[in-house]
């Protein structure tokens, strides 16, 4: 009689368990094989991927979408990489605008929306983050991967017990081994995120670049915030931006890259390359450890009463009131510090000018709001339209 | 690559042994846990997560 | 927020009280606390939350098994008894020299790995055992076996809690070397002395004839090659990191044990060890993926912001007195999860008050470990209980044995932290 009762509860558990684990084995494959829709602006005039640059990437996760925008007018070359940390979506969402609205007058510009895609492909456990977020656009809900800061276990497993990195020899936490922003100049034979870092150095050096930008957000927590961090070989460019977007438009501070800081974008793309880093970040109070209640509302309008008490408890690096950080607010910061930077550096490297045309104001995408820029891909022939 | 199969080698087996603990297990509660410790084991073996 | 967080804890809280009222065990009431704190949230969420939250510490679950399995193989092939034997004999005459030797043991594998149950699984019952036979409790044994693997994982040159909260703070991991050094090898040297001087001179052939006799066949070479083969793969790591492959702990222990099987001198039932392992490894491992799920649902209901937040928004005094508390308790809710979730924000506080960030950080990197054996989790703890064999009172007996070390090792962290403008110096190193 008991050994009865004990094979019916099992058997309802285990038909239990086999429920939860079709469901959540679902949502899991849904996001990680999801795939973003581009329309390619006017100025895309090729597409490659990141394998075409370092034959081992081909086919894996991580063989990104490069999109390249060539006025045809000779000038410097700029790279810009969204989504390096697949949880800081107004990156790739910068990214993506700028792919579906740049016009080019001088110079090319390279674009990877997401250029850790197998982080785009998993949320962290324990987080609770929600696996997609949706855009309102003139036409529609587009909807978007929300990822992790560390690309996805199914595509780089194990991690070392501790990850040593190449070639400073500097000791980080095991999992940075799977950031790509503590991977840099990157290793040929190395984890996933160091030969994507490797693939893109060598993007780099075959394509000419001049300027590299790394798009980020942070947490408000975080000292390193609403900033412009610039390697050495971009101080100036990046101090006058910051003092002519202050000073017109937006507050944004500047900072040197440390120099014993080792991985980081805009500490080792300068270093082993030809290419200045520069870095920027946007404020995102999603990221925030005191953050209330973890859902796609928080991750769009950066509105929290949590980190508002941090706030006024003296606890945070940058400002929060109300009125959050919105998505609009941060991509806008983004292009538009972006189109800056390219205005000053063209003036300081006449040699290496890259000439925007057509990208939307400031004004323009807060008021309007993201969603607006992004075009209808029913409205394109599909030779037009590019997935991530 | 060769490791990373190791691992999945490694995740099947002892999924297997949890499994087979849980199917042996009298007491209830104990086997309701065998099953939560496996979901891990289970959408990592299937390349879900 | 306040109220909606403050309800999902609430439920939480009562869930898991009338679960336990049910006789359900602990790790099932805390699940059931997790779904109720989900309910609360927003009705029915979805299944995806439960087993993301189950993969929190999925990769820890895999050392624990794959650490345990080797060490049961190699304890059914008779190598355990062989190294207590050995061990004995050679320190039996000198007390102080034999605790030294022990507590070197228990530093190095937690070290080299930052993980405090590695050190537990690999070494606790063989050091336990020696202390046993040297008169010892077994409270005191297994306080000994915490106390020393909890200032292993703190020891550098891994300290987990110190990666964690420097990479979430944009800090170098450099500098930590002899703050985290001091203060651990005095930790660990205070808990085994303390708790270990007093004690009966081992009588040498009493013990020699208590001691299962180590199986035919088994010698020196069979017992220290997986060991060798182990921590020579650990330390080739570290030595070649760019062309070692990254094989990962887990593979490291089933190559050990895979040696093992190798070299052992009777035919080992491999499927019944692993069996084993996993059965008496269960409420452990059980308990990791739950509160895994716990942290998932108190992330997703806020409630874990509310109790972050409440931490931060103290009063510095108020944090200096009561970090010795604060940090170990939130280890023992969330594991290496509090690093970032509390660690980072501390750490950026104490930058901001002009405080020296690495001699705080090293100081707050010691008093995490001390939580690994507090509840919910208890996953050190109950690892230690399980390896050394302790069946008495799991609060009245270890946990009270284990208070008058920690109190030491949590004053020690508080003054790192407090003058840590003063101990500077030592960041030199």
């Amino acid at each position: 009689m008991k050994a009865n009762k004990e094979w019916i509860v099992k058997s309802i558990a285990l038909a239990v368990w086999i429920g939860i684990l079709i469901s959540s084995g679902i949502a899991f494959a849904q996001h990680r094989q999801y795939k973003e829709t581009v329309v390619l602006g006017e100025a895309v005039t090729q597409v490659k991927t990141l394998g075409d640059y370092f034959e081992p990437i081909k086919g894996t996760t991580n063989d990104c979408n490069i999109y390249i925008l060539d006025s045809g007018v000779p000038g410097g070359t700029l790279l810009i990489m969204g989504a390096v940390h697949a949880e800081e979506p107004a990156t790739n969402l910068a990214a993506q605008l700028i792919v579906e609205n740049a016009g080019m007058a001088t110079g090319r510009v390279i674009v990877a929306i997401h250029q850790n895609r197998s982080a785009s492909t998993v949320t962290r456990p324990g987080d609770a983050y929600p696996q997609f977020f949706t855009i309102d656009t003139d036409w529609g809900e587009k909807k978007f991967r929300m990822g992790d800061r560390w690309a996805n276990p199914l595509d780089s497993w194990p991690d070392p017990e501790t990850y040593v990195h190449y070639p400073s020899g500097q000791m980080l936490a095991y999992m940075d081994t799977r950031n790509m922003n503590r991977t840099w100049p990157g290793r040929a034979n190395g984890s996933l995120a160091e030969k994507t870092s490797y693939a893109f150095m060598r993007l780099i050096e075959q394509e000419n670049v001049s300027l590299t930008i790394d798009l980020h957000e942070a947490e408000l927590e975080y000292p390193i915030i609403g900033t412009i961090v610039a390697h050495q070989g971009a101080l100036n460019v990046a101090a006058m931006a910051s003092m002519m977007l202050t000073a017109q438009e937006f507050p944004i501070g500047m900072e040197i890259s440390p120099l014993a800081l080792h991985g980081l974008s805009h500490r080792e793309i300068g270093d082993y390359s030809n290419s200045p880093c520069i870095l920027l970040e946007s404020p995102e109070p999603f990221l925030d450890r005191v953050r209330g209640v973890t859902d796609e509302a928080l991750l769009l309008t950066g509105q929290d009463e949590f980190v508002m008490k941090a706030g006024e408890q003296g606890l945070l690096y940058w400002p929060i009131d109300e009125n959050g950080w919105s998505i609009d607010i941060r991509v806008a910061r983004h292009v538009r510090t972006i189109e800056k930077l390219t205005e000053l550096w063209t003036r300081f490297h006449a040699d290496s000018a890259m000439v925007f045309a057509g990208l939307p104001s400031y004004d323009e995408m807060v008021e309007q709001g993201v969603g607006h820029f992004f075009a209808d891909p029913d409205s394109v022939p599909a030779d037009r339209l590019a997935f991530e | 690559m060769i490791i990373m199969i190791l691992y999945y080698i490694m995740a099947a087996f002892f999924g297997v042994v949890l499994f087979w603990n849980f199917v042996k297990s009298k007491d209830v509660q104990k086997a309701i846990l065998y099953l939560v410790i496996l979901m891990p084991f289970v959408l990592r073996v299937f390349r879900l997560k | 927020m306040y109220v909606h967080a403050g309800i999902v804890l609430g439920v939480m809280a009562v869930v898991f009280a009338v679960a336990r009222l049910l006789k359900a065990t602990t790790e099932l009431s805390m699940l059931a606390a997790a779904i109720g704190g989900a309910i609360a949230h927003g009705g029915l969420i979805s299944p995806r939350h439960i087993v993301d939250g189950a993969f929190t510490y999925f990769d820890v679950t895999l050392i624990f098994i794959t650490a345990t399995f080797f060490m049961n193989l190699l304890k059914r092939a008779g190598g355990v008894d062989y190294i207590i034997r050995g061990i004995i004999k050679r320190f039996h005459k000198h007390r102080a020299l034999s605790l030294l030797f022990l507590t070197l043991v228990m530093l190095v594998p937690g070290a080299l790995t930052g993980s405090g149950s590695v050190t537990v699984l690999v070494v606790g019952a063989l050091v336990g055992t020696v202390l046993t036979y040297m008169g010892i409790t077994k409270e005191r044994v297994a306080a000994i076996i915490f106390l020393c693997a909890a200032m292993s994982a703190a020891a550098p040159p891994i300290n987990l809690w110190a990666m964690m909260a420097a990479a979430g703070s944009n800090m170098p991991y450099v500098g930590f070397f002899l703050p985290l050094g001091v203060i651990s090898v005095l930790g660990a040297l205070f808990s085994m002395f303390f708790l270990g001087w007093k004690g009966t001179p081992v009588q040498l052939e009493k013990v020699m004839d208590e001691l299962p006799k180590p199986a035919t066949g088994m010698v020196g070479w069979k017992v220290f090659l997986p060991f060798a083969v182990f921590f020579g793969l650990v330390l080739a790591g570290r030595l070649w990191p760019w062309t070692m492959p990254t094989l990962g702990l887990p593979l490291m222990f089933m190559i050990a044990a895979a040696v093992t099987v190798a070299t052992s001198p009777k035919r080992l039932p491999i499927f019944k060890v692993a069996r084993e392992t996993v059965e008496g490894l269960l409420p452990l491992i059980g308990v990791m993926v739950v509160v895994g799920i716990l942290v998932q649902v108190m992330a997703l209901s806020g409630a874990r912001g509310l109790i972050s937040l409440g931490v931060v928004t103290l009063p510095l005094p108020i944090i200096f007195a009561a970090l010795w508390l604060i940090l170990p308790s939130a280890e023992g809710l969330v594991q290496y999860a509090a690093a970032p979730l509390l660690g980072v924000p501390l750490i950026l506080l104490f930058n901001m008050n002009g405080i020296n960030p690495i001699m705080a950080l090293a100081g707050m990197a010691v008093m995490f470990p001390i939580g690994d054996m507090l509840p919910p989790t208890t996953v050190v703890g109950r690892a230690t209980t399980m390896a050394v064999g302790f069946e008495g009172s799991y609060y009245q007996g270890f946990v009270k044995r284990c208070l008058i070390p920690a109190a030491f090792i949590l004053l020690l962290g508080t003054l790192y932290i407090v003058f840590g403008n003063e101990l500077s110096f030592l960041v030199a190193g």
